[in-house]
């Protein structure tokens, strides 16, 4: 193609700027925070993440122009490829007798659960939107989808990384249940899942039954995560409406907020910008939900939907089970609070996310077939 | 629309009211902990980030009544570990121990103490560090972030062993004191374990200050909120003076085991209390070595008893002036009442003898005081009987403790019939009174009670109460009912004891007329002479193993016709009053020459 001044100018209008400048805000509120965090200095973290978002972002914008056809015809491979590297890790952490969640690329630490996420909502996307709607009614066709999910969701769990494993759960939940899977069968799953537990239960040594425990009921580890919670409410709830302000944020500042970088991030925003200022960030957030509703809506193909929405929804989990985490309302797993909480590879997997999305935008009306040119 | 995608739509819209619904949720507990209950957050997290340590004022000083410093305090460096709650000392104590040199002792103790003490208390590591424990401390501060080198005040006494028991010393409160005063337990508090320190701790002390710092989660202090510094304890000025001390002290080594007081008549001010030996008190705020300790506990000459207090002996003869004083003062004799001392005296089977073998001949109530006449103190008692006996030696002040609550002060003993009754369960004789009356028996005075008794006496019978503290605000003191005529019969006869060539200590007299001396000797058996010796000629005890020599004694007052000072000295196991007297005379003359 000839590059013309017309043709550049098609292309630079291209990627949904609006929303490109709202990840980017978005993302800018965790460089501060991350700058607030080290006591007003760039390092550790600020800069690491400043460095690692321009990284994302030129992948995301590339992402735009690689159209939906590619993730559809290539879901399986990387599905494939997520799977063997999750198996990987299995077995480093294996053999360095603990939990094990990263691989080391010496350039940055790639964590091959952040990449299955993806990795499942596109396989599942594939997987439904090749099959016949009165296909999916079907109990055996619903066998291999749930091979899909619980495969990678056992792995994860054993390293453990319960925040994971719960979101990769919830993601192929929505999935399942937009491509139009009977409600009857997902009570049935939750009854099965409900009636195991006692069994299961009285399998388990005490101290498994202790981690459970302390797991529901934090205050049950009051040196563990009970103070953890316990310190990250006092955090939030002493910010008060309008918050200690940038930098004075006390408990961070003194490190009484245990993971204030990462996972209790946003009690420390709350801290220092208060009640207005977790609201100014959750109107952010409802805006990027919003687009991803306008993209689901969109979609001509169920592929699109479902890839969409997966996409969104996994968004909106992170930021709700975060936020009510650090709040007090859930128990205390892993889980960061997107585009803010330092981190590579959550960040990256963000970034692809939303290059996704934004494919799916702008070849919302382009037609894809129900025979992938797919390898699997 | 085909039924597929309106159902889709109907579950992505069930969808979005779910998101909106949880989001609604956050939002909800959000405001609940940030509005709701914004002010019991901001509270905690207040609470979180102060710490609150104890300030310490520093100790009052302790001087002489010339402003001489006898305690003092001088700036040392100490090693504290601040607790987190999650740190051990036994896993920093390895890293540590590059730095700074502990005794194995001082490790298990340390490690002991670090068992004890809860939460996040401070734990004081070492005193006094050295330069190069500093330096290698500030060298190593990466590696031992739980360590913190602090400025502190730490007690001296410059005068070292000079006027050691009066001071006493400080160190740090036992567990056992700790539990009966909460507010002893702070890292560093020095408390005062005897002597003045320990009596007027409350106000050597001073007022608890209070620091409010900043501290992060590992409570490390991060920066200074508030300061208050306290109320330095209250400095003070003692009766002592450290020339006389001194002079004391250094006269007092001559003997194995001594002490002695001095007091001035007109204030009652304690000008000296020295006991022999003593022992340097700069051994104890740090923490006394083992060593030390043991050095000092295996002395037979037991250095850490403050003697002059705590040491009670049979007075022996000075007590006669006493019981003459009664018997002029009830009218069993008068001045002019002789008796006939043929060196015995028989009550019942009984004989009691007189120290001079020979008898004294026929002799008056001066004579009987010169020349320490046993027997005319037996006519005497016998017919004072022993109720106005220790009537008269608890007037002085015999049988209670003269400073009230000077710690380690014994009262001593004035025996009564009661008392006989109650403690051996026997009736008292009338050879109870006649030992009693020589001030041997079952009688036990200190000899600060022998001083406050001769300052009574030259005083021509005023109840003065003794003191250490300077400037003492009795203005004057109360007669204790005497007739002054009798007074000055007694005071008469004991400046012959010095200056009539018949006197007892003659030969220890001040020559200088104008600082003339009076007083009395005393020597106090320590071992019954048994009648066989008596017989084979020995009654000297000097030839005796130390311990079973006669204790020496004197008391005396001077200048002899306006009388200042008194002074009590008693050596034990001098095997006479002879070194007593020269001591007190040397003491007497002393204090005038340097108009003290």
């Amino acid at each position: 193609m000839k590059i013309t001044f017309a043709s550049l100018g098609a292309i630079l209008r291209f990627p949904p700027w609006g929303m490109i400048l709202l990840i980017t805000l978005i993302s800018s509120i965790g460089f501060l925070t991350l700058y607030s965090a080290a006591g007003g200095d760039l390092y550790p973290w600020a800069a690491k993440q400043m460095i690692r978002y321009s990284a994302g972002f030129v992948i995301m914008v590339g992402l735009v122009y690689v159209p939906p056809r590619f993730w559809l015809d290539n879901a399986y491979l990387f599905y494939g490829i997520s799977f063997v590297l999750l198996c990987v890790v299995e077995v480093i952490g294996f053999i360095g007798m603990g939990a094990q969640r990263w691989i080391d690329l010496y350039v940055f630490q790639l964590q091959p659960s952040e990449l299955m996420k993806l990795a499942l909502i596109l396989t599942l996307a594939r997987y439904f939107h090749m099959s016949e709607p009165e296909d999916i009614l079907k109990i055996r066709n619903l066998i291999t989808p749930l091979t899909m999910v619980m495969a990678p969701v056992l792995l994860v769990m054993k390293q453990p990384d319960l925040g994971t494993a719960i979101i990769l759960l919830i993601s192929a939940g929505v999935i399942f249940f937009l491509s139009g899977v009977r409600i009857w069968k997902f009570l049935i799953v939750l009854a099965l899942i409900s009636a195991s537990v006692p069994i299961l239960w009285s399998f388990l040594h005490d101290y498994q039954k202790n981690r459970v425990l302390i797991f529901l009921d934090p205050e049950r580890d009051m040196l563990g995560k009970g103070y953890h919670i316990a310190q990250s409410k006092i955090a939030l709830g002493s910010g008060g409406l309008w918050g200690k302000g940038f930098m004075q944020g006390t408990q961070s500042y003194l490190n009484f907020l245990p993971e204030k970088q990462t996972d209790s991030i946003f009690s420390m925003i709350s801290e220092e910008f208060g009640f207005m200022g977790g609201l100014g960030l959750l109107s952010l957030y409802g805006l990027v939900l919003l687009y991803g509703l306008k993209v689901t809506l969109e979609q001509t193909t169920a592929f699109g939907r479902l890839v969409a929405q997966g996409l969104t929804m996994v968004f909106f989990f992170y930021l709700f089970i975060n936020i009510a985490m650090v709040m007090g309302l859930l128990p205390v797993v892993g889980i960061p609070l997107p585009l803010i909480s330092y981190g590579g590879t959550a960040m990256l997997t963000l970034l692809i996310s939303f290059g996704i999305l934004f494919s799916l935008d702008r070849h919302a009306q382009q037609k894809l077939p129900k025979q992938a040119m797919g390898y699997f | 629309m085909d039924k597929l995608y309106s159902q889709f739509l109907r579950r992505l819209l069930f969808l979005g009211a779910l998101q909106i619904v949880l989001l609604l949720v956050l939002i909800s507990r959000m405001a609940y902990l940030q509005v709701v209950q914004e002010e019991h957050y901001k509270v905690l997290s207040e609470g979180n980030r102060t710490a609150v340590e104890p300030s310490l004022p520093p100790r009052g000083r302790i001087t002489d009544r010339n402003g001489v410093e006898l305690a003092t305090n001088r700036t040392s460096f100490r090693a504290t570990f601040h607790k987190d709650g999650k740190t051990k000392l036994k896993d920093i104590l390895p890293e540590l121990e590059h730095v700074i040199t502990f005794s194995e002792e001082e490790k298990t103790e340390l490690l002991e103490k670090d068992q004890r003490t809860r939460g996040i208390q401070p734990l004081l590591i070492k005193d006094s560090l050295s330069w190069e424990e500093v330096s290698a401390l500030e060298l190593h501060s990466q590696k031992l972030p739980r360590i913190t080198v602090e400025l502190a005040l730490q007690r001296f006494y410059p005068e070292k062993e000079i006027s050691a028991h009066v001071l006493g010393y400080v160190a740090a409160p036992s567990q056992r004191e700790v539990g009966a005063d909460e507010s002893l337990a702070i890292p560093g508090l020095m408390y005062g374990k005897v002597g003045i320190e320990k009596m007027w701790d409350d106000h050597l002390r001073g007022e608890m200050g209070y620091k409010y710092l900043e501290v992060n989660a590992r409570r490390q202090v991060v920066r200074e909120l508030e300061h208050s510094p306290g109320i330095p304890g209250e400095n003070m000025s003692l009766a002592l003076d450290q020339r006389l001390q001194n002079f004391a002290q250094k006269r007092l080594q001559e003997f194995e085991s001594a002490s002695l007081v001095v007091v001035n008549i007109e204030t009652g001010e304690i000008l000296a209390l020295v006991s022999n030996p003593s022992y340097d008190p700069n051994l104890f705020p740090d923490g006394i070595s083992h060593l030390n300790w043991r050095n000092l506990m295996d002395n037979p000459y037991v250095p850490l008893t403050n003697k002059a207090v705590s040491g009670t002996y049979p007075p022996g003869s000075p007590m006669k002036t006493l019981v003459i004083l009664a018997g002029l003062e009830s009218g069993v004799i008068t001045k002019d009442t002789t008796f006939f001392c043929p060196g015995y005296h028989y009550v019942g089977n009984h004989k009691f003898h007189c120290w001079k073998k020979g008898g004294h001949g026929t002799i008056n109530a001066v004579g009987s005081i010169r020349e320490s006449c046993d027997v005319f103190l037996y006519e005497t008692a016998k017919r004072l009987g022993i109720d106005r006996i220790s009537q008269i030696y608890k007037q002085f002040g015999f049988g209670e403790k003269v400073l009230g609550n000077f710690p380690h002060e014994k009262p001593g003993l004035i025996p009564d019939k009661d008392w006989k009754k109650e403690s051996k369960g026997e009736n008292w004789t009338v050879s109870d009174t006649i030992m009693t009356s020589i001030g041997q028996g079952f009688v036990l005075t200190t000899p600060i009670q022998l001083a406050q008794m001769m300052a009574r006496l030259a005083s021509h019978g005023k109840e003065i109460d003794l003191s250490l503290v300077k400037g003492n605000p009795q203005n004057g003191f109360q007669e204790m009912g005497l007739n002054p005529k009798n007074v000055d019969i007694i005071l008469e006869a004991m400046t012959e004891v010095t200056n009539d060539p018949r006197g007892t200590a003659y030969a220890y007299r001040i020559l200088e007329a104008s600082y003339a001396m009076g007083g009395k000797t005393g020597t106090s058996q320590v071992r019954r002479i048994t009648d066989q010796q008596r017989l084979s000629g020995q009654t000297k005890t000097h030839h005796l193993p130390w311990k079973y020599r006669e204790h020496g004694t004197f008391v005396g007052f001077a200048p002899s016709d306006h009388p200042k000072y008194a002074v009590a000295v008693v050596i034990e196991h001098s095997a006479g009053a002879a070194p007593a007297a020269q001591v007190a005379r040397d003491i007497l003359q002393f204090a005038q020459k340097e108009k003290i």
